[in-house]
């Protein structure tokens, strides 16, 4: 008796931790992200999501895992122009940065239609990246035979009684990537020097109606480089001839980190990046904006040791 | 759920486009052993780490990862359908050490249990066979090669000094 009301009591316990709301730890001034209804925050689901966020055995050989090609040191973006996948097909675009991702109104470099993590998140792990179109079942299979993953499925889905399938690892990586919240810059905390604040007074100027708001980013599709009809951006979403070339306006929170630069990495500078946007600039005025967009690295962020692999998910160590 | 987020996803994906190579080529001098490698064995602890003979490629046969135990945990380990292994090689004379591989497996090489700092890295020469290239500097003295998140159990690896 004694002992089924300690599980019981246990077990209260864990239903309270687990529905204990998330807390979002942001700056004065920023709201929260929108988050899907079906799929709130949860501490249990940020662990979990973070454990198959390093997990290779969402690739359909063992080899690749999302942080494979989002690495931490780079706020979660990559040092190659473009990274082949799983096979060695070649990839198609840079590897964005994932700080902040979860403000943005619309996931990839040119496709509106994708609007939430959960969604993105099966891009590149049912596509060439990591292979596993046609192995539906097999991620599924991999995980339940690792007693720690059970444990942490229980724990991050009570509501669907620990499931373990493709819908509940979407929403925990989803949720992982909603806790990648990066607002530590020496900008954010006024912290320029004066060079970099000579040069926030040029980007807000020139480059800041599109680099906008809290992300530096309206979310909107735009041409910057030359039409490519190897990859014709927003166009092969929606078909129409005057989104050619367009592609999303990326972040710059930490961008000094995740070069090379522009959806298909061919900017190996961020000076070449700065040159190759229609706008004006002279030479000591990029100067100025080079020292500001430096200050817009986070190294609280990219040195997070809550976002960094997992050693001991279930504290066996 | 899982049916709409799929149906996204294969809207992204395009037709896989492999390079070709007609007929291969003859990897760089200080790797002409590459064509010629020797079956062997990769360990499973550092305590049985297999010996490599820098100069000489073997062709590894690595146990799955879910039986090596690393004496460092590899920065992208492989999931537990992958395969790796522990080496072990013996440097007599100081230089420049390339570890050219088969595959884009990670490997470390580790001093006295503590990884050493690659001074370069990238892809093999086109149609050798080689995909991916690591030098370290070292000094003389043994050091152990992990290698980790490989996609099979078969593994084309080598060592060897380039010149100075």
């Amino acid at each position: 008796m004694i002992g089924r009301a300690a599980l019981t009591l246990a077990a209260l316990i864990l239903t309270v931790a687990v529905a204990a709301p998330w807390r979002w730890s942001l700056p004065p001034g920023v709201v929260a992200p929108i988050v899907p209804a079906d799929n709130p925050m949860s501490a249990a689901k940020v662990a979990l999501g973070r454990r198959l966020f390093y997990d290779a055995d969402l690739s359909i050989d063992g080899t690749m895992s999302c942080a494979s090609c989002h690495e931490q040191k780079h706020a979660f973006a990559d040092v190659n122009a473009t990274r082949p996948g799983v096979h060695g097909d070649p990839g198609r675009r840079n590897v964005p940065g994932l700080a902040n991702v979860a403000w943005l109104s619309s996931l990839t470099s040119a496709d509106p239609r994708v609007t939430t993590l959960e969604a993105q998140a099966m891009i590149p792990i049912f596509g060439l990246e990591m292979g596993m179109h046609g192995s539906e079942q097999e991620i599924p299979r991999r995980l339940t035979r690792d007693v720690c993953y059970r444990r942490q499925f229980r724990a991050a889905f009570p509501d669907r009684r620990g499931r373990i399938d493709m819908t509940s690892v979407a929403m925990a990586l989803a949720s992982f990537e909603r806790s990648l919240v990066s607002f530590g810059t020496p900008a954010d905390r006024g912290a320029l020097s004066p060079q970099a604040t000579a040069g926030k007074a040029v980007f807000d100027q020139t480059c800041a109606s599109c680099h906008s708001g809290p992300i530096f980013s309206d979310g909107h599709f735009h041409v910057i480089l030359p039409v490519d009809k190897a990859d014709r951006g927003l166009a092969e979403a929606t078909g129409r001839a005057e989104d050619e070339g367009r592609f999303r306006t990326p972040p710059l929170r930490n961008v000094a980190v995740t070069g090379p630069w522009f959806h298909d990495g061919s900017a190996r500078t961020l000076r070449d990046a700065i040159a190759r946007h229609p706008v004006m600039l002279d030479a000591a005025d990029t100067g100025r904006v080079l020292a500001y967009l430096m200050a817009l690295t986070d190294r609280g962020f990219i040195e997070n040791p809550a976002f960094a692999y997992p050693d001991d998910p279930c504290g066996s160590k | 759920m899982f049916n709409a987020l799929l149906a996204a996803a294969l809207l992204q994906a395009s037709a896989p486009a492999h390079d070709r190579c007609p007929e291969a080529v003859a990897p760089p001098a200080e790797l002409s052993g590459w064509a010629s490698p020797r079956p062997l064995g990769a360990g499973r602890t550092v305590g049985r780490a297999t010996m490599l003979t820098p100069g000489v490629a073997v062709a590894a046969r690595l146990p799955s990862t879910r039986d090596v135990r690393y004496v460092v945990r590899p920065e992208k380990p492989g999931g537990s359908v992958s395969y790796g292994g522990v080496f072990a090689f013996t440097v007599t004379t100081p230089g420049r050490y390339r570890v050219a591989l088969g595959s884009g497996a990670w490997i470390d090489v580790l001093a006295d249990g503590k990884p050493a700092t690659s001074v370069a890295h990238g892809h093999g020469p086109a149609c050798t066979g080689i995909r991916k290239m690591v030098d370290f500097d070292l000094a003389a003295g043994r050091y152990v090669l992990q290698v980790a998140g490989n996609g099979t159990a078969d593994l084309p690896l080598m060592v060897t000094k380039l010149p100075a």
